[in-house]
């Protein structure tokens, strides 16, 4: 937000020395300024920059949860599911696809809405199997949904826009609108977690990351 | 309307207001730290579903059972297999390196052929087809001119299917050079062959002994089966047990002993014999044994008492009488008191006096057969495959003596004297080189570099760019052991029959091939004769056949022992053990192994060390055991020699500085390290370093010892017994 | 200090060290190199710049030829607890949060993406533990495919160190969840050092449960400190208060002495064979 002007030194002299030269309009024409310049960069901000923030990808093809949801036995967990050591599944491999659907050539790209940094160590296990959380709770309506929606990447950090939300404002309505540290720490004090960090008193750094 | 200084100013004003009120600097502030903390060029390891997968690591010849993580297809992590009759979930630094080498720049991804000079790593990759076939027409090409016997092959191992189809090979091929690695089983092999009549390995029963009496041998540091000579050392801190340990140096067996006996470098033999003299002396040897089950023993008691005094063994060890007399009793009063034989992790057969001498403690105090003891171990029999047929041309090939004399009237105790290729290659026109690094781990190994130059067709197999490939002139790279199918029989001091199954943890990840399949088709390309003897369509049902009953076992468990196995009687003539006769009479009379160097020129004595930070067989070390190397052994690209300041000083040498080391068969540049644990006059360097070949990690790093050793030949067996070579240093 | 707020007794990991048995073969670096997704650089001979979160130590009683004797201490973090619980000498020092110290376990924490590199905790740690990235890991092309995804890979300019392994904890709690069970046995939580060492020479534990061998060799006397009551027993500067979960156990005098070489003067010899010192 620069300007090219290049005022001349007699305005600089005139403008110092008669601050409302211009006139009774002087007020209102600042006023006017300020709520142009208001006004712009609320779009900028509001508008424009979280499409210019997020690309959208598209999924490798139109997955219907739903549709899907129908046919197995065991909900969620037919196909996201706790392997014997207690990892997660997480998006099913080609492998479990071919159980139904005829042999195909190669794995499945899937975009993940629900990636985390490296840094996070997220046990399902823990959640699903310890706290009895649902699969809603973090996820949302994926499960009943008969289309996937747009994935929309951070060309920042590279992160979904799940992480933060699709509020650009952070502001959540659902448990499942954000997924940030202070949503997990957020959620691990409500449900009485071990306070067990000198440093934070929260839930200790090493409970969720690695 | 013009736009004033005050309005523009405003504009601003209600800009910065706006974008406060807006999500854009905070997140973008957001955004940044996190995009800080994940730098795209830091790698994000892709997770998946974990899995093991159980096999043997073949990167030294102690067989230990590991368990591979895996992440999908990706091999992870190597850990010692839980209750594995070797191992036991232990691991040495070695095999858990291993992804380091599956994964490295120092793999062959195809078959080479060489481009430039030897040497200069100017390669061609080739296809299969064409290498095989190369081989196959240069080889046929020296049959047609009926020399089937100037085609030479070494190899790490002489059993298993691998080593037996390579013996094949060269059988069917009408070669008798089958050379293997030198290795103290040479010697360890004769002594119980000449003592016992036993044709087969020394098994030392290490987890049942009360006292170890280890001349020199490397228990900490990679010898036999490294772990479970480990975790018998450890077993006998628990029970109060003794190790004792004869070494000129202070190495961590010496230092983790209960005693540790400074000796001369070289005087062990003489030192085990005052101790066979003290021992009868003082009656103290096991009677019932040695009444029942030993002949000659008169004719033994008659030498040592007469040759082997301790106050003769005094001088030439450096051990006082007393010492030696306190530390025989010492053992022959143990309840199972077992006697070690063979220096470092066991490179180099030494002598077989020495050998023989170790042997005749074990068996005065009557350990030999028996639990606690040392058990002569047949090859594990599983490998029963039709004779071969062989045309005339082989035949006659097989009519010639070995190159090397070994099994001749001169050295009859010696299968093989694989050391003389340094003493010159003359007729060889062929050789073909499997899972050894002869250019590097041989001692004198410019000279054997030299010999290499002269044969015309060198053929490795090696799956590194090791010295020996790049001295080669066609490369057939082998599956790395974690990408193949293979029976690994383990001989390393073992007492019962072990076969461990390497099987692929990963699939081949580059255009290598099974050593055992390419032998199968140059076999198959060469036709006649050469290709009947081999029926099998490929290795890995060549191996299913071969094993037989034993496959599904080793499918689920990884191993097989002949658990129970017991050895029988002895097989000499007279079914008892010889204490003497008229051979080892011949062995004991033989000179003492000097050092190359007289006194005057090299004052100083250089013994190589094996230390298990180090690799120095086939493979390199990898980049992480380099990492945990001192940097009083290497510092920059300096490798550093212990020396005793006493010594240091006398020779005007400071701690740190850099000198020369001169020896009859070498030069290098190397840093003085003062150690007060070795022995004054004596000067040590590790094996395994002062590579030329490898990664940048590895390579140019230190110096080779074996460039500046050189083998001596023992008078009464013909093998290698350097201990050590005269230097000096300035 | 905010105290922790448990109900149940918590874990107290700790390691017992027998250095009568350990033959300083290394192994157990190696085997954290390996698990951990250490880097490595081409020249690793200044040790002051080499990471290695297991560290083994050469110690020598300092007399001549042939009396010297030699004793190996391997050096992972000592997760120290400090005088009252949590008092580590580099979570206190911490200006971003990103070392901390866990009630539940009493592990000493580094949270790498949140660490800023000031290296106070360097300078903090008596124990030479930590180790600061001068550069970023570069793998040879191809071998990044080894790195395991349990343990994120550092940048440059952040502090590492030994975290007991601590995603073992992580997977093995995994398992015990999907079992539906919440305690862990003895054998599911081990860290990478203790499984491969060739030697049987580390022991890893709760010190505060009886029926693990840690306790029982260590016998941590809980009302001084964790102080070990079995005699061979000792812990590292010991006087410095950091009441440290790393037990140490020999039977030989002068190796006990050395320990805390703030009691006798004693010579270290920082350029062993098999190791080096800072």
């Amino acid at each position: 937000m620069s300007s090219n002007e290049d005022p001349k030194p007699k305005d600089v002299t005139e403008e110092a020395h008669s601050p409302s030269s211009k006139g009774g309009g002087g007020g209102a024409y600042l006023l006017l300024f300020f709520l142009i310049g208001l006004a712009l960069s609320m779009v900028v901000g509001w508008g424009i920059f979280p499409k210019v923030l997020y690309s959208t990808k598209s999924q490798p093809f139109d997955f219907n949860h739903k549709l899907h949801l129908e046919q197995v036995d065991d909900s969620c967990q037919s196909c996201h599911f706790l392997r014997e050591d207690g990892t997660f599944s997480g998006a099913p491999r080609l492998a479990q696809c071919i159980d139904c659907h005829e042999q195909k050539e190669r794995e499945v790209p899937w975009l993940i809405y629900a990636r985390q940094p490296d840094c996070v160590f997220f046990s399902h296990a823990a959640h699903i199997k310890g706290a009895g959380v649902d699969c809603v709770t973090c996820h949302g309506n994926t499960g009943t949904s008969e289309s996937l929606r747009t994935y929309q990447e951070n060309r920042i950090t590279g992160y979904s826009r799940d992480i933060w939300g699709h509020s650009i404002a952070g502001i959540k309505h659902n448990t499942w609108d954000r997924m940030k540290m202070d949503d997990c720490a957020a959620c691990h004090k409500d449900s009485g977690s071990h306070e067990s960090s000198v440093q934070t008193g929260r839930d200790a750094c090493f409970v969720c990351h690695k | 309307m013009k736009l004033s200084r005050r309005c523009f100013l405003s504009l601003v004003a209600g800009g910065a207001a706006g974008t406060a009120l807006s999500p854009l600097p905070w997140k973008l502030a957001d955004d940044s730290s996190i995009w800080s903390q994940n730098w795209p060029w830091t790698p994000v390891p892709p997770d998946g579903e974990g899995t093991y997968t159980l096999s043997t690591c073949t990167l030294c010849p102690g067989g230990c059972g590991i368990n591979v993580r895996k992440i999908d297809d990706r091999a992870i992590k190597i850990e010692g297999a839980k209750d594995h009759p070797l191992n036991d979930g232990g691991v040495c630094m070695l095999g858990l390196s291993g992804l380091q080498m599956l994964y490295g720049p120092t793999r062959i991804q195809t078959p080479l052929k060489r481009a430039g000079d030897r040497g200069q790593g100017q390669w061609k990759p080739i296809s299969w087809e064409q290498a095989i076939g190369e081989v196959a027409q240069k080889l046929g090409d020296l049959r047609g001119l009926g020399k089937p016997q100037s085609l030479a092959c070494i190899a790490a191992k002489d059993t298993g299917t691998v080593g037996r189809l390579l013996r094949r090979f060269m059988s069917a091929y009408g070669s008798p050079n089958f050379f293997r690695m030198p290795s103290v089983e040479d010697a360890y092999e004769a002594a119980i062959y000449i003592t016992q009549g036993a044709i087969g390995s020394a098994g030392t029963d290490v987890n049942n002994a009360d006292f170890i009496l280890s001349f020199g041998s490397a228990l900490l540091d990679g010898y036999g089966s490294p772990v479970r000579v480990f975790r018998a050392n450890s077993r006998l801190k628990e029970l109060n047990g003794t190790v004792v340990q004869v070494e000129p140096r202070l190495s961590n067996t010496a230092a983790k002993a209960d005693k540790w006996l400074a000796v001369k470098p070289g005087s062990e033999a003489d030192l085990a014999l005052a101790m066979a003299h003290v021992i009868i002396s003082n009656n103290a040897m096991n009677q019932t044994f040695i009444a029942d089950q030993v002949e000659g023993f008169e004719a033994f008691a008659r030498m040592v008492q007469e040759k082997y005094a301790p106050e003769t063994a005094a001088g030439k060890t450096g051990l006082s009488v007393d010492v030696i007399s306190e530390w025989a009793m010492k053992f022959a009063s143990a309840r199972r008191p077992l006697a070690l034989y063979g220096k470092g992790k066991g490179q180099v057969p030494g002598s077989l006096k020495e050998a023989l001498a170790v042997h005749a403690l074990n068996a005065l105090v009557g350990n030999i057969n028996a639990e606690g003891g040392v058990w002569a171990l047949p090859a594990y029999d599983y490998i029963n495959w039709p004779d071969i047929e062989t045309d005339s041309v082989a035949a006659a090939g097989l009519q010639t003596p070995r190159m090397d004399g070994a099994g001749t009237d001169k050295y009859p105790h010696a299968r093989y004297l694989t050391h003389r290729i340094a003493a010159g290659a003359e007729g060889i026109e062929a050789l073909l080189v499997a899972e050894s690094n002869p250019c590097f781990s041989l001692p004198n190994v410019q000279a054997i570099r030299t010999a290499f130059e002269k044969i015309p067709f060198v053929v490795s197999f090696s799956s590194f760019m090791d010295e020996t490939a790049m001295n080669a002139d066609l490369i057939l790279p082998n599956h790395t052991y974690l990408e193949r199918y293979e029976d690994v029989p383990v001989t390393a001091g073992v007492t019962q029959p072990t076969v461990g199954l390497c099987r692929p943890v990963v699939e081949p990840l580059y255009k290598t091939r099974h050593l055992g399949d390419s032998i199968l088709q140059i076999a198959k390309a060469m036709k006649g004769t050469v290709a009947g003897a081999f029926p099998w369509e490929d290795y890995e049902s060549c191996l299913k056949l071969t094993l037989a009953g034993h496959w599904e076992t080793l499918e689920e468990k990884g191993v097989i022992t002949a658990a129970g196995y017991a050895p029988g009687g002895f097989e000499t003539a007279s079914g008892k053990f010889m204490l003497m006769n008229d051979d080892q009479g011949a062995v004991y009379m033989a000179d003492d192994v000097a050092t190359e160097g007289n006194g005057n020129e090299y004052p100083l004595v250089l013994i190589p060390y094996d230390s298990i930070r180090l690799a120095s067989r086939y493979v390199g070390a990898a980049p992480f055991m380099i990492k945990t190397v001192s940097d009083a052994v290497i510092k920059g690209q300096d490798g550093y020699v212990e020396i005793n300041p006493e010594t240091a000083k006398t020779l005007g040498l400071a701690d740190g500085q850099l000198a020369t080391l001169t020896t009859p068969v070498g030069t290098a540049k190397v840093g003085i390290h003062y150690d007060e644990g070795i022995m004054p006059g004596v000067v040590a360097m590790p094996r395994g370093l002062g590579h030329t070949a490898y990664d940048r990690f590895l390579a140019g790093k230190g110096v080779n010892v074996n460039e500046l050793i050189g083998f001596v030949e023992d008078p009464a067996s013909g093998l290698d017994a350097a201990y050590g070579i005269g230097a000096k240093l300035a | 200090m905010k105290q922790a707020q448990t109900k149940h007794q918590p874990k107290r990991y700790g390691m017992v060290i027998d250095l009568d048995k350990c033959t300083g073969c290394g192994a157990c670096m190696v085997a954290c190199f390996s698990e951990n997704n250490v880097p490595f650089k081409e020249d690793e001979t200044d040790k002051r710049l080499s990471i290695t979160w297991m560290k083994v130590y050469k110690v020598t009683n300092g007399k001549k030829f042939p009396d010297t004797e030699v004793c190996y201490f391997p050096r992972p973090c000592q997760h120290c607890a400090g005088q009252h619980e949590g008092h580590s000498p580099c979570v206190s020092v911490c200006p971003a949060t990103a070392t901390d110290y866990g009630m539940e376990t009493g592990i000493v924490s580094q949270i790498y993406t949140r660490c800023f590199g000031c290296r106070y905790c360097m300078g903090a740690c008596p124990y030479h533990a930590r180790y600061f990235n001068w550069w970023d890991p570069v793998w040879p092309k191809g071998m990044e495919r080894y790195l395991s995804p349990n343990v994120s890979p550092r940048m440059r300019g952040i502090v590492e160190k030994c975290s007991f392994c601590y995603h073992r904890y992580q997977l093995a709690r995994n398992k015990a969840y999907t079992e539906g069970r919440r305690t862990l046995k003895e054998s599911e939580y081990q860290t990478a050092c203790t499984q491969a060492c060739p030697a049987n020479a580390i022991t890893f534990g709760d010190l505060n449960n009886p029926d693990h061998a840690v306790h029982q060799m260590a016998q941590p006397d809980l009302h001084h400190h964790y102080k070990p009551k079995n005699p061979h027993a000792f812990r590292l500067l010991e006087r410095l208060g950091t009441n440290t979960k790393i037990y140490y156990v020999s039977s030989r005098e002068w190796v006990r002495k050395a320990g805390d070489n703030y009691q006798v003067p004693l010579t270290t010899d920082s350029h062993g064979p098999e190791n080096s010192g800072h």
